[in-house]
């Protein structure tokens, strides 16, 4: 009983440490930074001039607009005189271009390039 | 076997205008979606771009953008969609393709123009006056 009580009295679990270690090598923690190694977006997240960059190229590539018209704010159907298939065709070069599938609901408010930037700006997966 | 089984499935027909106008956009995306594989399947890359084809395809549509007949836009939707499986699934050739969709209206456009000898009128009178 005694030499019991004599190791316990000398014997210390570190608990702080252990969690602290403990912590440290869970990679999908809050802090644990590796978590984004393993995303396939995020990191290389496109930065606002570029995304305008490809989305006004993809539009005046188009083959019924006059680039000279093209800005980032022009409306497909009022400015560029396009009609409503026109539209979905742009929006669907546009998911060729940054790999994207924009649903239904999405495509259908995408009607100016501004709102086309801002759309893929926003999308995570973009790329 | 799928053909029969695909052949079976008519969806019914729109309620309204906008139903109708709806399905064809939702057809024209699916068909844009799968040019990439189209492409690959028949070999297409060096003669047309995703682009080129996605206009053609939206250029068929739009050759029938005037009809205001749902049950006309639903039996035109039905073809579009028959001829669309028949071509994801192989049922054609890569001329078949070229043909109607890489060629497509230029061909058409230059076949018409030899017929009525093009645009030039110093042409059609010499024809009309010298051609015995």
């Amino acid at each position: 009983m005694a030499l019991r009580a004599a190791i316990l009295r000398h014997v210390r679990v570190p608990v702080k440490t252990l969690t602290l270690t403990g912590r440290k090598s869970q990679p999908w923690g809050p802090n644990g930074a590796s978590l984004r190694f393993l995303s396939s977006h995020g990191d290389d997240h496109l930065s606002k001039d570029e995304v305008i960059e490809r989305v006004l190229s993809v539009i005046k590539s188009f083959p019924k607009v006059d680039p000279s018209q093209v800005t980032p704010d022009v409306h497909f159907q009022k400015d560029l005189g396009l009609d409503s298939l026109d539209n979905v065709e742009i929006v669907m070069a546009l998911e060729e271009e940054f790999k994207l599938e924009i649903p239904d609901k999405e495509a259908d408010k995408i009607d100016s390039s501004n709102l086309a930037i801002e759309y893929i700006y926003n999308h995570p997966m973009a790329g | 076997m799928s053909f029969t089984r695909r052949a079976v499935k008519v969806p019914p027909n729109s309620a309204s205008l906008e139903e109708a106008r709806h399905r064809v956009i939702d057809f024209f995306k699916t068909a844009c979606r799968s040019i990439p594989s189209i492409i690959d399947i028949y070999n297409l890359d060096e003669v047309a771009t995703v682009a080129e084809l996605r206009s053609s395809v939206a250029a068929q549509i739009r050759k029938n953008s005037h009809i205001t007949n749902i049950k006309v836009i639903d039996m035109l939707l039905l073809k579009g969609v028959e001829e669309f499986n028949n071509i994801v699934e192989h049922a054609k050739q890569r001329h078949h393709i070229i043909g109607q969709y890489v060629v497509g209206q230029k061909g058409l456009v230059l076949d018409s123009g030899t017929k009525d000898q093009g645009d030039s009128n110093f042409l059609k009178n010499f024809y009309n006056s010298n051609y015995f």
